[in-house]
This record gives structure tokens, sequence and C-alpha cells, in this order.
């Protein structure tokens, strides 16, 4: 897992690639939580180099989530892989995350 | 400030206790269902009044233990954390009461006396109700020597009433003391409890949606489970196969939809009730019906239908 984080005034562009799961998760918050600060106001997260999540990487986005609602901020994810998205799916999870295909719409 | 000593320590324990379930498996209305079979016990057992030194902590742990045990029957309890805060419920709210009865027919007691009653009998109650709740929940789990545990559960908790009641140590000290064992097994019996449910979730979740991915795609044959199925061809009717084969397809949905709603949980969302979600149950309970005891052994290769499995479900509603 490798998360590089680029930040633009109140915005922050994450981007995760590899793997999320129970051996790293820990590892991908904290590098979260040290990309975030205050100020940021929106979190648009690439994934589209993100090839695998479990039930840990998934708890870890819903406390990014959390977070951000709580500071009236966003927290948008975008560009994931098919199978990404059918786990997102699947679950029931994409009404609870703003997903979108691409960069330019997650930026609209 | 003597009633206050007696009702107060037991209801911060429980709130302690609440705090610590981070998965918010408790649901509220069990909670306060639990407390009023506490203090319903408690006056009943004020009515046929019970005074045998051995026979009155053995008959309160059974009575006390009732809801507990009826939660876990009907699936109602899915680990040790939610066992013990049902069972600590009502262990309170029985104490609740005779501590208020005590209160009323003893008013010139010390202050002693309700901090002895409020933080030691109070919690002692609490605690030897949580530990049935957890050792008869641990019990599901285990596949052999389950009642052994069940056995040991009420064993326990008589032997710690009947003890606390006999002061066979100095109460003040005795009082301390079970608070700080049952505060410290409290804790450790959580995080436990927390990591394997965080290991129950993350094992399954992820192979779950492989395979129902592969079932919506039309992939299943060509999975291990869809092998399996077809090789039951010879045994099995085309319908009792059929039936399975839902069986396995709805389950899975439930199954990945019951662990969502617990993450939401978990993190404070609003859990996610699908509109179709009542006829989706009525239907899995159907197929389940259909398939019966044989069909569900046949599965049992393909997909656990443990206590836990069931359980589960009732966090679609």
């Amino acid at each position: 897992m490798k998360l590089t984080a680029e930040k633009n005034g109140s915005e922050v562009l994450l981007k995760i690639e590899g793997r999320v799961d129970t051996t790293n998760y820990g590892e991908f918050e904290n590098s979260v939580n040290e990309a975030i600060s205050d100020e940021i106001k929106t979190i648009l997260m690439d994934c589209s180099d993100l090839n695998y999540i479990s039930s840990s990487g998934l708890r870890v986005f819903l406390v990014i989530q959390k977070k951000m609602m709580a500071s009236g901020g966003k927290f948008k994810l975008f560009s994931m892989q098919n199978s990404i998205k059918e786990i997102f799916d699947i679950s029931g999870f994409s009404k609870i995350f703003e997903i979108f295909p691409d960069q330019a719409s997650a930026r609209k | 400030m003597g009633i206050l000593f007696s009702v107060i320590p037991v209801l911060v324990f429980l709130s302690f206790l609440f705090v610590l379930d981070s998965f918010k498996l408790v649901f509220k209305s069990f909670l306060l269902l639990s407390i009023v079979w506490g203090i319903s016990a408690a006056l009943f057992l004020y009515f046929i009044k019970v005074s045998n030194p051995v026979a009155a902590p053995l008959i309160e742990e059974v009575l006390k233990s009732v809801f507990v045990l009826y939660l876990i029957k009907r699936n109602k309890v899915g680990f040790t954390v939610d066992a013990a805060i049902y069972g600590f419920a009502s262990g309170a709210g029985f104490a609740l009461v005779e501590n208020l009865v005590y209160f009323y027919a003893m008013p010139e007691a010390s202050i002693l006396t309700w901090i002895v009653r409020g933080f030691g009998t109070a919690v002692m109650h609490g605690g030897c109700t949580a530990i049935i709740g957890m050792l008869v929940i641990f019990s599901k789990s285990v596949e052999k020597r389950g009642g052994l545990y069940i056995v040991s559960a009420f064993a326990a908790a008589f032997l710690i009433h009947y003890a606390f009641n006999h002061f066979y140590i100095n109460p003040v000290l005795q009082t301390l003391g079970i608070i700080i064992i049952l505060s410290v097994i409290f804790v450790l019996i959580f995080r436990y409890s927390e990591k394997k449910l965080h290991n129950w979730l993350e094992m399954e979740f992820s192979t779950e949606i492989d395979l129902l991915n592969m079932i919506n795609r039309g992939e299943m044959l060509s999975t291990r489970a869809g092998q399996y199925l077809g090789t039951l061809k010879t045994n099995f009717s085309s319908e009792s196969i059929l039936d399975m084969y839902c069986y396995i397809r709805l389950y899975l949905e439930l199954s990945i939809k019951a662990k969502r709603n617990l993450m939401l949980r978990e993190n404070d969302f609003p859990v996610i009730i699908e509109e179709d979600i009542d006829e989706k149950l009525a239907e899995l309970k159907a197929l389940r019906k259909s398939i019966g005891k044989v069909g569900e052994l046949t599965l049992a290769p393909l997909m656990s239908l443990n206590y836990r499995d069931l359980w589960k479900l009732n966090l679609l509603k």
C-alpha cells in the first residue's frame, strides 16, 4: 500500500496504490490522518491503482467519511477499478460514499 | 446520600460497559428490557422471600439470567460484549430494587453500608449475570463441550455470589476487589471480543463478495462451490438444488449487507434498511425450511450457518 498526498488550498488529492487490508489498514489510516489537517475541506481520493480492499480498508474509509462529515467537508472517491466498484455496489457502500468516474467529475 | 451511593455506581458501571462496545452491538431496546427484567426478577423474589443462604444466590442467579438466555436463544446476541452488557443490565436492575428495599428497611444504616452495597453488591449482581451471558455465548462458538461452559457459568456466578454474601474478607476490601477484578476482566474480554469480531468481518466479507460476484455474473459453475453443487445432482432433486443455489445467493447478499450495517453502526452512521428486506428475510426463511436440515448439512462445506451467522441477520432490520 502506498499513499501520496498533494495539497492545494483547502483540498487534498490522495492517491492510493496497491492493497488495503488487515495487514496495513492502520498504516493507511495514519497516512491519511497525516495528510489531512483542519483546513482541509475536500478530500479527493484517486482509487485508480487500488486493486484490493477488505473490510478493514472499508472501515478506514468510513472513519474518514465520518471525520469529513463532522467538519462539514467532503470525501470523494474517483476512478475506481471495476472490481473495487463492485465491492462498494454489492455491499451498498455506494450509497454512503460519493463515487465519481474520474477526477474531473469529482471536482465539479 | 445513602440512596445515591446504593443506586448510582452500578449504573455508572453499566454505562462504562456500554461505552466499551465499540461496534455498537447492543440494541437500546434490549438493554432497557434487560434492566426491566432484572427489576421484575427482584420484585418477584421480594414477594416470595427466599432466605436460605445457599438457595437464595442460586435462585437469584438463575432468575436474573433468564432474559439474556432468552436473547441468546433467539439469536439476538452475537458476541461476548453484548452478552455481557445485557447480562450486566439485568443484574443492575435487580440490584437497584434490592438496594432500594434495603434502604427503606434500614434507614439507620451507615453510609459505609450503602457504599458497600452500591459499589460491591450491585456490581457483583451485574457482574455475575454478565459472566453467565458471556460463557453461554462462548459455548455457542465451541464445537465440543458447550454444555460444560454453561454449567461453569452458573457455578462461577453462584460461587462468587455466595462468597460475596458471606463476607469472608473485609467488606470494603471485598468491594474494592470486585470492582477492580470485574473491570479488568471486562476490559480484557471486550478487547478479545473486538479482535474476534474484527477477524470475523475481515475473513468473510471479501470472500462472500467474490462468491456473490461470480454468482451474479453466472460464473458460479466455474467455482469450487458450483462444482460441489453440481456433484449433488445425483442425490437431490433439481428443485432442491435450485433452492440451495437460491439460498446461497440470497444468504450471501444478506450477510454482506448485515456486515455493512455493522461497520456503519461502528462509525455512528445510520444503517441502511433496504425496502425489500422483509421479503428477502422471509424468502431466506422459506428456502431454509425448504432445503431442511439435510440441505443445510450438505451446504456446510460451502457456507457456515452457525449461531453467529444467523445472529448477524438481525442487523438488517
